[in-house]
């Protein structure tokens, strides 16, 4: 009796995990390339978005500022393509980690700008008041997002899958 | 039989640790090219953006020393007007303010260094803010750029879309009796446009990072009314 209750619930977290885990990683996906995408068209702002967090000097902020958008968007297209998924998302968790320090930072210097995060950045107009707390929210979810596949990094339609082969399948190789 | 079952066993033990190194091996190559595949997105992203900037730029006459800005008027106090043809604040800032800063101008009190910044490119689909801020430049070598910078503050196009077309800025030169050759060839031509690039890198490593930023003497003014402004510059003379 007792018997039958976990055995009808075990089989589910593997049956559902890969589509979790698919899930995170497209939606990761997106969210770099989106993030990427907004900045590309004008790199001297993306410059000036990190340049108004008053950390780096201005010359750092700007190789930063020009960097940036072309590594979150080959992150984008890497987790699109489920390539290196594990380290991907190491260093997208890293990143985010970063960006969460740099407003939290931003917030308790009292500065009044935008995080810059999807495009636009910079100082606030009069009468804007910034977001912090919403910005470090969804961070802490796209945080969550790398988190899941730096754990299970192992997603269906991936080329990790196609070049690793189904790991059941090998070890029945004999 | 028992010696040919140890053999396969270890065979077979022999082709898992060979399978497993490959996959070890497989892993690690996969890892380089993603790591590699970051490193040179970044490095396409600098080279693009170094690869933009122009390296000379030549500052329209009636430029301050350091090229970064417009200068009219003389005093013993200083104004520092960063703005953004197309930034709305700004417009109101003129709007507001202008003849204020323009009268303590012409009374001798201040000298204006006006900065005309391209800051808002993303929302002009035509970068009209760097094409406007260029064009005050031949505004300034016509002697008109005051007018000018009035004008396209009172007529300023709502951000998002095209904006002013260069024909449009130059028709707004020639109203104010700029010569439709010498001025139409300088916005048409971009002769400017590298200066502008210098006034907005340079107000950057200022550490300006909003429109319209007001500093007299140097120090922000946060009341950019007229009495606001008036009063920072009886503080500061």
């Amino acid at each position: 009796m007792s018997v039958t209750l976990p055995s009808t619930r075990t089989p589910r977290w593997p049956a559902v995990r890969p589509w979790i885990g698919i899930a995170a990683r497209l939606g990761l996906a997106a969210v770099w390339l989106l993030a990427g995408a907004s900045k590309v068209g004008d790199l001297a702002a993306s410059g000036r978005a990190v340049n108004a967090y008053q950390i780096f000097p201005y010359d750092v902020a700007t190789v930063i500022g020009a960097a940036l958008p072309f590594v979150e968007l080959a992150l984008g297209v890497l987790l699109l393509l489920g390539l290196a998924t594990r380290l991907t998302a190491g260093v997208s968790a890293a990143l985010l980690v970063v960006f969460i320090a740099g407003i939290v930072s931003a917030w308790s210097r009292g500065l009044a700008i935008d995080c810059g995060c999807f495009g636009s950045g910079g100082q606030l107009a009069e009468g804007q008041a910034p977001s912090y707390l919403p910005e470090i929210l969804r961070d802490l979810g796209f945080l969550a997002l790398a988190g899941f596949l730096l754990i299970w990094p192992r997603t269906p339609f991936s080329v990790d899958g196609w070049l690793t082969g189904d790991p059941a399948v090998e070890d029945e190789d004999e | 039989m028992s010696s040919r079952k140890g053999r396969k066993d270890a065979a077979r033990v022999v082709r898992e640790q060979l399978a497993r190194e490959r996959r070890r091996k497989r892993t690690l190559w996969v890892s380089v090219a993603a790591v590699l595949v970051l490193v040179i997105a970044g490095g396409i992203g600098w080279s693009l953006y170094s690869s933009q900037r122009s390296d000379e730029f030549t500052a329209p006459p009636g430029a301050n020393d350091a090229g970064t800005g417009i200068v009219y008027g003389s005093g013993p106090v200083t104004i520092d007007l960063y703005e953004d043809y197309l930034c709305p604040a700004c417009a109101q800032f003129q709007q507001a303010s202008g003849d204020t800063i323009d009268q303590l101008a012409d009374e001798g009190k201040a000298r204006v260094v006006f900065h005309p910044v391209a800051y808002l490119n993303r929302f002009s689909t035509t970068e009209y803010p760097t094409r406007a801020s260029a064009a005050s430049g031949c505004a300034a070598a016509g002697g008109k750029f005051r007018e000018f910078t009035e004008v396209l503050f009172e007529r300023q196009p709502p951000e998002g879309g095209a904006q002013l077309s260069n024909d449009q800025l130059i028709d707004i030169g020639v109203e104010l009796g700029l010569n439709r050759d010498s001025f139409g060839s300088c916005v048409r031509d971009g002769t400017y446009l590298p200066w502008t690039e210098h006034v907005t890198e340079e107000a950057s490593r200022a550490n300006i990072t909003g429109t319209p930023t007001i500093l007299v003497n140097g120090q922000p003014v946060a009341d950019r009314s007229p009495e606001g402004i008036r009063a920072a510059v009886e503080a500061a003379s």
